[in-house]
């Protein structure tokens, strides 16, 4: 067990681009503001270190093993991050993965759709405890940290007031100035400075879609359909037969949705891919129609696409060919892949992190 | 600003998109989202300017709008409402050209403030200066000879008044004159670049008129400030808008060389020209200049002149606006200019094609150390910072976004501004060329790498370019016109005119074939002499490897590149049929009409020598296509250009083409392209001292061209012959990755 908890962590550190760390005790803080992307699947951090930026991520998962004195001793010299709690154990972040796999389970997952879960108990235990995992305590009271939520999903009554000012308490508690971006407008400061941060942000993630249109640096508008990389892999499981966690393996290593489906899981994988993807355009031909404030432009904008949820081959051209397709009121220059798209909410809720400090 | 705008709007959404509109317009203004702040406020300080958003206002009688208007009676409130209340307001005395409706238009807000700022104020109306009333005196008067006696006369006491008015401090005369209705600034009409796309669609430039870029004020650094000021107008701190010890004396000087040439304007002055009048260059117009300088000065502080001043002026390389002129000289920002950079920009704005650097690097070198001087002088600088600065160069190249295909792209603007002139840089064009990147990359990556291997073999500085055209359709896949377009434009794939050498062989064994030949048929190698047409001289054509090789077949004579055999045989079946054979397949340079054109010394393209080679792949002529299709800014199709081959070879003559071209690649010339293992064809050619080296050939998609040579037509280096020099750098291209 101990073996693949390491090899967990080197895969985790080999991640390309990023400088990973998942153990508390590597985390430097070199003050500074900090950038925290909650979302379904990952919980990021970003923050300056001279010219570049450090990413610190931990899946944002947990997996309960029966307390023991035993286990209690092997997880602490694993250095696998955990809590106590109710006679269990709760493995968090990027260690609970490796846990489940070993007992061939599911990871639990203490935000679904985007919001915290209702379902899970112990939900925001889990939550703070990662998120102390990647942020350190302040070196001064009142440090900036600027989070990202959702957009206010279009599709149900569910509001995200709740999860805003639980996590903003969380982050208070800790000694923090916390201020909310919205993750879609997160994307619009992470991607589209040159263009005065005009233009469309959506982040595709595990659990929903979030869009921002923003002029000059004014979201003129925001929210989230509540449709994502899940949605897809259960869909898909559904449709073909197979468990979600496989579809997701699939879906991560292989897809390529400028190829012709080769079997019935990809040909299933394309069917909810474009589903998404055309609900995401009508959601956004339904809100850039009924908005009030939509100024007329003389100029193309550009839509940038980010997410994990966006990274297969052939999303951006799919997503371009159905925007060409729709008649919107807005012209489109490009649609164009976020630079490193599984990290750019959290560099972008640190660039207004960093604008707000100044 | 000096006078605050004020924007009320209870959408904060609303709110803060006007409030960056304007801001972005380069206006401060302050937001509220509650009537009682807004109350607040305008009774703290008198407003200029309001802007109203009506929409979810809590009452729809909209009282506090009308008391507004009544209270601030120079206010001016730009009101946004819905179309059916807009009357209403109108009626209260709103002026219908300050309501607006939804959608928001930001460019409406930020011509509508500028507009309110600069024009609509009533005292601008009410300064009717001397110098406007001598306006009135010379307008319309060039005929009539008796006026044009006094205006001498007139003239020198106006320049006496002139001087006495300024004393006085501006004698100012009541509705007498009409200055001209000044009109919009039409220069912030929106115009829509146009876009270039590869054939699969990625963006590959734009094109567009002018670069505008506005920077607030408190973002230009001071010493940019102080170069201006040095170089423009060393008392603008101290004058009222119009130096008038400056104007006389540029008066004076105007009436003795009898016409207006000398400028007198100060910053403000040259502002006042640039927003509102037409650059016609005469006595009124300066009067008129004066006025609104004038006019421009009661209303704004020194440094927001001077900022206006910045955005607006001309820096040539169509940069409007010093931070366009910034980012095009140097790729900066204004904010991050160095003293040197700084004078450099505030020498251009007086003539801006004459002291470009681009244009004359020793005459801009002067003009900028002669600004540094005049910034020494005033003390903007120390001598330190001044003898650090004179050292530094002057830019080379106008700083741009690096490109792909950068040849290319000039190629297609050059054809399109032909096509459509200036309208390509404001009518939002979408042009979708037949580019394909992969290829381009290949190609630009086989020319750069071809120079750099001959420049460690010794010969630095030699050119190299590449054409690729899909010999199916005649569509420009791929082009390199040279190694390095930022050091040179000059696109040696499309404009190089070059000797041939031997790639020109192959259109006198397709006469020969069109008359009957075959390739097995023989030929002599031999040397022979031919005279000129008047027989003064006399011409031995000689081959490359000084020997002669006797009774050949045209295929060997070909893939050997024999020149006896191959100017026996063009002299055998005549030059001009050779030449009527070169036309039929795209030839269109000047080709001289003896022999020795037969073996190469006219000189030509590369790009028609390639398209050339297209004929002889499949039989067909093809115009050089390099775009397939040309829509609007509405995406409506303006032009569709599909291929258009012209049958020009048969079927027959194509396979003996095909059969010698292949035999160059398998047993002549250029064995090396056998590397490729697979069936190619092609020419090799090579010219006087090695100073062309081509090759030229074809594979079952492309036709690709190379060209090596010197662009000052010096040897490329010892030896260095088409198979050489060319023909690495062909297969280079050719090898799949
Ligand atoms: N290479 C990939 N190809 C396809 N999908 C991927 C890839 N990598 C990650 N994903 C999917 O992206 C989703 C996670 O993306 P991301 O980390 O951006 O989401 P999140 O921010 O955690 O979730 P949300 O924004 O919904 O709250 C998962 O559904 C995952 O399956
Ligand atoms: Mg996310």
């Amino acid at each position: 067990m101990s073996d693949k908890n390491e090899d967990a962590k080197a895969a985790a550190a080999n991640q390309k681009g990023v400088i990973q760390t998942d153990r508390p005790k590597e985390i430097e803080h070199f003050g500074g503001p900090i950038g925290l992307d909650i979302g379904t699947t990952n919980i990021v951090s970003a923050r300056a270190r001279g010219a570049s930026i450090q990413i610190t991520k931990q899946l944002n998962a947990f997996f309960t093993v029966p307390a023991s004195k035993i286990t209690g001793m092997t997880l602490l010299k694993n250095d696998v991050l955990y809590f106590s709690q109710n006679g269990s154990y709760y493995i968090i972040g990027n260690a609970a993965d490796t846990f489940a796999n070993t007992f061939n389970t599911d990871t639990r997952r203490p935000v679904e759709s985007g919001l915290l879960s209702a379902k899970e108990d112990e939900a925001l235990n889990v939550i703070q405890s990662i998120i102390k995992t990647l942020v350190p305590p302040p070196k001064n009271q009142g440090e900036l940290v600027c989070y990202s939520i959702p957009g206010e999903p279009i599709d149900t009554k569910i509001s995200v007031l709740h999860h805003d000012t639980i996590l903003k308490r969380t982050l208070q508690d800790m000694g923090y100035t916390a201020i909310a971006i919205n993750e879609g407008f997160a994307v619009i400061m992470s991607e589209l400075a040159e263009e005065s941060y005009t233009g469309i942000g959506i982040s595709m993630g595990g659990g929903m879609c979030n869009v921002c249109f923003s002029y000059l640096s004014v979201p003129v508008f925001s929210y989230s359909i509540q449709k994502g990389g899940d949605y897809v892999d259960t869909m898909v499981g559904a449709a073909v037969g197979e468990s979600a966690t496989r579809i997701k393996l699939i879906k991560e290593k292989e897809l390529n949705l400028l190829k012709e489906p080769k079997n019935k899981i990809e040909t299933s994988l394309s069917i909810y891919y474009e589903d998404l993807l055309e609900s995401l355009i009508l959601s956004i031909q339904r809100v850039i129609t009924t908005s009030e404030s939509v100024p007329r432009l003389s100029k193309p904008i550009s839509v940038v696409l980010s997410g994990g949820t966006a990274m297969p081959a052939g999303v951006r051209e799919k997503f371009e060919k159905l925007l060409k397709a729709n008649r919107l009121p807005l012209q489109f220059s490009s649609v164009r892949m976020a630079e490193d798209p599984l990290n750019t909410t959290a560099k972008g809720a640190l660039q207004l992190a960093i604008a707000e400090e100044k | 600003m000096a006078v605050p705008i004020l924007v009320f709007s209870v959408d904060k959404t609303r709110g803060s998109l006007l409030l960056k509109i304007i801001e972005n317009g380069g206006f401060k203004a302050k937001l509220f989202d509650n009537s009682h702040e807004l109350e607040y406020a305008v009774r703290r300080r008198r407003p200029s300017i309001i802007v109203f958003d009506t929409k979810h206002y809590q009452s729809r009688e909209f009282k506090i709008i009308t008391s507004l208007h009544s209270r601030f009676h120079d206010a001016e409130i730009i009101l946004f409402a819905d179309p059916a209340e807009i009357p209403s307001f109108t009626s209260a005395g709103i002026k219908k050209d300050c309501c607006f409706s939804d959608p928001i238009n930001p460019d409406d807000v930020t011509l509508k403030i500028r507009e309110i700022h600069f024009i609509k104020n009533k005292a601008f109306l009410r300064i009717k200066t001397y110098f406007v009333f001598l306006a009135g005196l010379f307008a319309g008067t060039r005929d009539n000879p008796y006026i044009m006696f006094m205006k001498k006369i007139i003239m020198a006491a106006a320049v006496a008044s002139a001087i006495a008015a300024g004393i006085a401090g501006g004698f100012i005369f009541y509705n007498m004159s009409d200055l001209p209705k000044v009109q919009m600034l039409e220069s912030y009409v929106p115009f829509e670049s146009s876009f270039l796309y590869t054939s699969d669609g990625v963006e590959l430039a734009e094109f567009y008129l002018e670069r505008r870029k506005f920077v607030s004020f408190y973002k230009i650094p001071k010493h940019v400030k102080d170069a201006f000021i040095a170089v423009e107008d060393a008392h603008f701190y101290e004058h009222h808008g119009i130096d008038f010890f400056r104007t006389s004396a540029a008066f004076i000087n105007n009436i003795r060389a009898g016409n207006a040439v000398q400028g007198g304007s100060t910053i403000t002055q040259q502002l006042a020209k640039m927003l509102f009048l037409t650059p016609e260059k005469s006595i009124s117009r300066k009067i008129k200049e004066a006025a609104i300088s004038m006019q421009i000065e009661s209303r704004y502080k020194k440094d927001e002149i001077l900022a206006f001043y910045l955005n607006q002026a001309y820096f040539g390389a169509r940069s409007y606006g010093i931070e366009a002129a910034a980012q095009t000289y140097f790729g900066k920002k204004t904010e991050d200019l160095s003293v040197a950079e700084a004078a450099m920009l505030a020498a251009l704005p007086k003539a801006p094609s004459v002291y470009s650097p681009f244009k004359d690097p020793k005459k801009a070198f002067t003009r900028r150390n002669l600004a540094l001087k005049s910034m020494l002088d005033r003390g903007f600088i120390d001598t330190e910072v001044y003898a650090a600065s004179i050292r530094k160069p002057v830019p080379e190249y106008i700083y741009r976004r690096k490109y792909a295909a950068p040849y290319f792209v000039e190629y297609i603007r050059n054809i399109m501004e032909q096509k459509f002139g200036d309208r390509l840089y404001t009518a939002g064009f979408k042009i979708y060329t037949t580019l394909d990147l992969n290829l381009q990359r290949k190609a630009e990556r086989a020319v750069t790498n071809g120079a750099a291997a001959l420049a460690r073999a010794g010969m630095p500085g030699v050119e190299a370019a590449l054409i690729a055209v899909d010999l199916n359709t005649g569509a420009i896949r791929a082009m390199a016109g040279g190694t390095n377009y930022h050091k040179s434009q000059f696109n040696r794939a499309t404009q190089a005119m070059r000797q041939t050498g031997s790639v020109f062989k192959p259109i006198v064994y397709l006469t020969a074939f069109k008359n009957g030949y075959s390739p097995d048929d023989t030929i002599d190698d031999m040397a022979v002499s031919y005279l000129s047409k008047d027989g003064s001289e006399k011409w031995t054509p000689h081959n490359y490897t000084n020997k002669f090789y006797g009774r050949v077949t045209l295929r060997t004579a070909l893939s050997r590149s024999l020149n006896a055999a191959t100017v026996a045989l063009a002299n055998s079946i005549g030059m001009d049929k050779v030449i009527a054979t070169a036309r039929s397949i795209g030839v269109t340079s000047n080709i001289y009409p003896h022999l020795p054109s037969a073996i190469g010394v006219s000189e030509m393209t590369l790009i028609e020598l390639t398209y050339a080679y297209t004929t002889f792949a499949n039989g067909k002529r093809f115009e050089p296509m390099g775009y397939e299709k040309i829509t609007d800014r509405y995406n409506i199709h303006v032009e569709d250009n599909a291929p258009k081959g012209v049958q020009a070879i048969d079927p027959a003559n194509v396979s003996k083409m095909r059969d010698v071209l292949s035999a160059v690649v398998t047993e002549g010339t250029s064995i090396a392209a056998k590397s490729l293992n697979r069936p190619v064809f092609g020419k090799t050619g090579t010219t006087d001292s090695y100073k062309d080296a081509w090759f030229i050939g074809f594979d079952d998609n492309l036709t690709v061209g190379v060209w090596v040579g010197r662009d000052e037509n010096r040897p490329i280096g010892e030896g260095m012959s088409g198979s050489h020099a060319a023909l690495p750098i062909w297969i280079n291209f050719m090898k799949e990755e």
